[in-house]
């Protein structure tokens, strides 16, 4: 398994990929915290009143990265399900199978090392969004004492947790995409199509199916559960047996299935 | 070297219609001494997709420190087949052992395997080298120390003569290069066995005699070498030990003398006039042969150009042409071009894969002449290039 994860990091650390891959992070965290600067004074999507005050206290330091969450997880999802399903459509998945036959220590490696660059990508956005959050709040009006306090720190460690566990379980989705489908085009596509438009509609017209649809318990993950009245710690049990139940089904999907790609 | 098989070569010339192997008779109470032998063996090895039968009861065995050419048209089964041994997909049916290990343990032996099946497949966006070191680091070359593991990519990328051009990417490649690398990749672990599947696919003749060099190299270094091609030429030229499938079936496994030796000589004349072609043929046919006279390649009227003649092929050895020329001369018939031929490895496979009409039976079934005179072989002793035997 050590093996496959540092293996792995051959094709991540690719300077195009690499560099393609944080430049879309990066510019998530800067859309996302420079627009929530920019509506102190007015409401956010969902209609709360964004105030210097609530962007003041000690959680407001990453209050513009958690706003792209979702962007920062479907990164997370295309990246996992393009780099997997790459390995079969390129056919080098067959190469590496001769080379380490242990299917599931190869797949166990290789998700290791994706879930690191995973948190690796989130942690280049909560840098850019905290250097832009401190450039940002003296030009509109928010204190920037409580973000460096011990609590803010506090804050600032659980929130990027926050934010690597929901990316993470997008990245699970992509995962199981791409071992079911393949094909990092269809993979991609049915993993988003599915974590965005489907689960959105069916959170809209039927609320109560935010606490059980997973793409949604990871968003509360992200969010550090401020966006429902469902409890954290549920939404993080969910969302953990969520991530564990897809990884194990890719696991057994790639253990037993025929390499014909 | 032994052919670790005791096919009969005059098996092999089986009807192809009825699917008839003539695979190797091995013993039931020898096959643990042939699994000792042999660096591969299967037992009705099998593979079905639904009703389809991609490999069907395939009783392999090649032996060990053999270049062995592994050759079937189209959809013959032969990646199934390799997809199977290198435990990419797991069999219907059967059982085997590579290097002594069974196949449903792939762990337990491909650390002693290269293989390349289905062309080279790498990832594109990434370097030759950089593509080598990833295969090297999955499989443990060198541990944690990075020298080491660089030295063993150097050393294969300069066996294959890709050194120059190793950290370009991957998809700038020309085919041919990217078949160096799938070599390379395939050499990495210094395996014992080496499984190529069209390794000299995209190769200019010089690279064709650059790997052919290779192989017989490696092969000599005693590696157990199994390749499946198409150019049937080169299996020819570089391999000792042959298997021939055809529908997922055994044709012929042995060695390639033996499946040569078997098949039927033949001496082919050209009379210096057109019209002693028939007398010829009733001379040779008095004196007990079986032959042909081709008549569809005389001119097909009289104002057709005169440069294609009437050919008549006798089936006998090399050593009957003097006593035929002899005859001939002794009736009067001048051989304008008299030549012995014997099927080569691509005309023997042909007529065993059934591929083209060079099957005599199925030929004389469907293509007699109005004159009750048989077609020979498409081919068969009409191109120079295709005659193995000396032209008196």
């Amino acid at each position: 398994m050590i093996a496959a994860f540092r293996a792995e990091w051959v094709p991540l650390l690719r300077p195009r990929f690499l560099l393609g891959t944080l430049g879309a992070v990066v510019a998530c965290a800067l859309l996302g915290t420079v627009l929530t600067f920019f509506s102190v004074g007015h409401r956010d999507f969902d209609g709360d009143p964004v105030t210097a005050a609530a962007l003041s206290r000690p959680d407001g330091l990453l209050q513009g990265v958690q706003a792209v969450s979702i962007l920062l997880g479907v990164v997370a999802l295309s990246v996992v399900a393009a780099s997997l399903a790459g390995d079969h459509s390129h056919g080098t998945l067959r190469n590496q199978l001769v080379a380490r036959p242990h299917r599931a220590r190869l797949l166990a490696g290789k998700l290791l090392a994706l879930a690191a660059f995973v948190v690796l990508i989130v942690a280049a956005a909560t840098a850019v969004s905290v250097g832009l959050s401190f450039l940002l709040a003296p030009t509109r009006g928010v204190s920037t004492a409580a973000w460096s306090s011990g609590a803010g720190l506090v804050e600032l460690g659980t929130g990027f947790v926050n934010l690597c566990l929901g990316s993470l379980g997008y990245a699970a989705i992509g995962a199981l995409a791409a071992i079911l489908l393949r094909g990092p085009a269809a993979a991609i596509a049915v993993a988003l199509a599915y974590a965005l438009p489907v689960e959105m509609l069916i959170a809209r017209i039927y609320r109560p199916a935010r606490s059980w649809l997973p793409v949604q318990l990871m968003q509360e993950i992200a969010t550090g559960g401020a966006a429902d009245p469902m409890p954290y710690a549920d939404a993080l049990l969910r969302g953990v047996v969520y991530a564990g139940v897809m990884v194990l089904l890719a696991l057994m999907v790639f253990r037993r299935r025929d390499m014909t790609a | 070297m032994t052919s670790g098989s005791a096919t009969d070569p005059a098996h092999a010339n089986h009807d192809p219609a009825h699917g008839t192997a003539a695979s190797p008779t091995v013993m039931d109470g020898t096959a643990g001494l042939a699994r000792a032998d042999t660096a591969i063996w299967t037992r009705g090895l099998t593979k079905r997709y639904g009703a389809r039968r991609a490999v069907d009861h395939l009783d392999l065995q090649v032996p060990r420190g053999a270049l062995s050419g592994f050759v079937g048209p189209n959809g013959a089964g032969k990646s199934t087949t390799l997809r199977m041994l290198l435990g990419l997909i797991r069999p219907s049916a059967g059982h085997g052992h590579v290097l002594g290990e069974p196949i449903t343990e792939p762990d337990r032996y491909l650390h002693r395997v290269g293989a390349m099946i289905e062309g080279p497949t790498f990832h594109p966006g990434l370097s030759g080298r950089r593509n080598l070191d990833q295969l090297a680091i999955l499989r443990g070359i060198g541990g944690w120390q990075r020298a080491l593991r660089q030295r063993r990519v150097e050393e294969v990328l300069g066996q294959v003569g890709l050194g120059e051009r190793a950290d370009d990417r991957f998809s700038t490649y020309s085919l041919g290069m990217k078949q160096r690398l799938g070599i390379a990749a395939a050499l990495l672990p210094d395996p014992c066995l080496l499984i190529l599947d069209e390794p000299t696919n995209g190769l200019d003749p010089a690279g064709i005699r650059e790997i052919r060099a290779l192989l017989g190299q490696l092969a000599g270094g005693g590696m157990t070498v199994f390749v499946s091609s198409h150019l049937l030429t080169e299996v020819e030229q570089i391999c000792d030990h042959l298997v021939m499938i055809n529908g997922g079936r055994m044709l012929f496994q042995g060695h390639v003398t033996d499946l040569l030796a078997a098949e039927d000589p033949r001496i082919v004349m050209i009379p210096e006039h057109d019209a002693d072609a028939r007398r010829l043929a009733g001379l040779l046919g008095d004196e007990g042969l079986r032959v042909e006279i081709d008549l569809r390649n005389g001119p097909p009227d009289a104002s057709a150009t005169r440069g294609r003649r009437p050919v008549v092929t006798a089936h006998a050895p090399e050593g009957l042409a003097a006593h035929l020329n002899r005859l001939a001369m002794r009736a009067g018939i001048t051989l304008r071009s008299l030549r012995t031929h014997r099927p080569n490895l691509e005309e023997t496979f042909l007529r065993v894969t059934g591929e083209i009409d060079g099957d005599l039976v199925r030929t004389a079934q469907a293509g007699q002449e109005p004159d009750g005179s048989v077609p020979p072989p498409v081919g068969a002793g009409l191109d120079p290039a295709h005659s193995r035997g000396g032209a008196t």
